[in-house]
């Protein structure tokens, strides 16, 4: 029973976000240095990070594993204060004010979900194409490269780029088209327009993503900066 | 002409540590330098060096507009919000300005207001220091005690409009490269400040980091702000090379 009490108490105590917020900083420090000059991260932006930590040695690895841990403590904790705070203070006033951390904290862990969702989930490939190159993205949905237009500057720079392209899906046909920062969705994939060069002949480069946490990142987004934005107007208001 | 107005507002910020007025005909030179600019390039200037060393001098002066009632006569603030500003206008008058055409993938409304917001939110975590410096300096609590506030709320913005630009961020991200996120040194260390701003704003809600320590914390920020935006972009390759 003691024993419970002593958890209960570690994960209520604002005191424990604290030092885990601490703790996450120092690791997050070592990565930051670890990481330039480490040749096992050449690889990390093209697996899942699970797949990437099994794959190198721990003590590449460590100090990941232990965000990982203490960001699971975190949460925990964010979501036993999270609930205590809204218990505790429910019938006083300002309720803005007791809400919106709550909100933020809300976001904050949905953004977590996403990194591990994507951490399991991800997937990247890259191909060259042609104007006329097919792909199959999965079994019914191809995937064609109509036409690739490349703008020049006065000074021969390449300014912009675009290919018009089909997809077919189960008998029924799409047009649309990439473009940098334009990417197009299907089957659960995103195709984006990395690079183009045209010559000698016209060719793009092609990625192929598959982002699981991307909707949930978006909504903690959403969710962190509502609960910011009233936090602010709730303490202004207070203060005032 | 456009050489003497980069580096006209640099003198102004440096004596108008000694006469205000001077501070702000800095800012407007500045201003007037960065829209020139601006308009010869046909895009907002923020990518490189020179840009955003402008951008966030300009910055800083134009967050210390909403604080001219309540520190009014503190001048240690402005001496030394003054000094920041020209020394970060001789370096961006020292650095060359990026004059070739954007990479495609920059030219998204996403990434200014990523950059924008990033450059707001990193003056005013310089303002949180400045007014840090001064709490520290200052005699007497009830001088002093005014001082934290103001640093907390000018943090409490800041971490907003950073907030607001890491997501902005991570919108353009996943329509540029299809991930929110990448590995690289530069987002490593923008969420450590990140983090070091969340810690900051939890520690200060108890008693043994109130007052002095907490804002020793919002002094130290200011370091990883400068760090984060000069020493990753300078020292290490990353997402953020263009």
């Amino acid at each position: 029973m003691i024993f419970f009490k002593g958890i209960l108490n570690f994960l209520l105590s604002l005191r424990t976000a604290i030092w885990l917020l601490l703790s996450l900083l120092f690791l997050l420090f070592y990565g930051a240095l670890a990481m330039p000059g480490g040749e096992a991260f050449q690889s990390i932006n093209h697996l899942p990070l699970f797949s990437w930590i099994k794959e190198n040695s721990f003590l590449d690895t460590w100090w990941l594993v232990g965000s990982i841990f203490v960001l699971s403590l975190l949460t925990a904790n964010t979501l036993f204060c999270s609930v205590e705070s809204i218990i505790k203070k429910m019938d006083k006033r300002q309720r803005l004010l007791i809400i919106s951390p709550q909100v933020i904290h809300i976001g904050f862990l949905l953004m977590l979900l996403a990194h591990l969702v994507s951490s399991t989930g991800s997937m990247k490939a890259t191909s060259a194409a042609y104007e006329g190159t097919r792909f199959d993205l999965a079994p019914g949905e191809e995937f064609i490269v109509k036409s690739i237009s490349i703008s020049l500057g006065p000074e021969g720079y390449v300014t912009d780029w675009r290919a018009d392209i089909e997809h077919l899906s189960g008998g029924t046909k799409k047009e649309g088209y990439l473009a940098p920062n334009r990417p197009f969705f299907a089957g659960g994939f995103g195709i984006y327009l990395k690079d183009a060069q045209a010559y000698p002949v016209k060719a793009i480069l092609l990625e192929i993503r598959r982002e699981p946490g991307a909707p949930w990142a978006f909504a903690g987004g959403l969710l962190f900066m509502a609960g910011t934005i009233a936090l602010i107007a709730a303490k202004i208001r207070k203060e005032d | 002409m456009m050489q003497i107005m980069a580096f006209a507002a640099f003198p102004l910020y440096l004596f108008g540590a000694a006469w205000r007025p001077l501070l702000y005909a800095g800012f407007a030179v500045q201003v007037a330098y960065l829209t020139a600019r601006g308009i010869g390039l046909g895009r907002l200037p923020l990518v490189g060096v020179h840009d955003t060393l402008n951008f966030l001098s300009a910055s800083l002066i134009a967050f210390s507009f909403p604080l001219m009632a309540e520190m009014k006569d503190k001048k240690q603030f402005y001496f030394m919000l003054s000094l920041l500003a020209a020394a970060f206008t001789a370096f961006a008058f020292v650095s060359k300005p990026h004059a070739m055409p954007l990479p495609p993938v920059l030219k998204t409304y996403w990434f200014e207001f990523h950059v924008i917001l990033s450059f707001f939110s990193y003056a005013l975590f310089g303002i949180a220091a400045v007014l840090g410096i001064i709490y520290l300096k200052a005699g007497r609590p009830e001088e002093a005690v005014p001082l934290e506030r103001i640093q907390y709320k000018t943090v409490l913005i800041g971490y907003c409009l950073f907030s607001l630009s890491m997501i902005f961020g991570g919108v353009w991200a996943y329509l540029a490269w299809g991930t929110y996120w990448l590995w690289t040194p530069k987002e490593l260390w923008t969420t450590i400040l990140w983090i070091f701003y969340s810690f900051y704003l939890h520690a200060r809600l108890r008693q043994a980091w109130a007052g002095r320590p907490s804002v020793m914390l919002g002094i130290a920020g200011f370091a990883v702000v400068l760090f984060t935006y000069l020493g990753v972009g300078l020292l290490m390759k990353s997402s953020h090379t263009f």
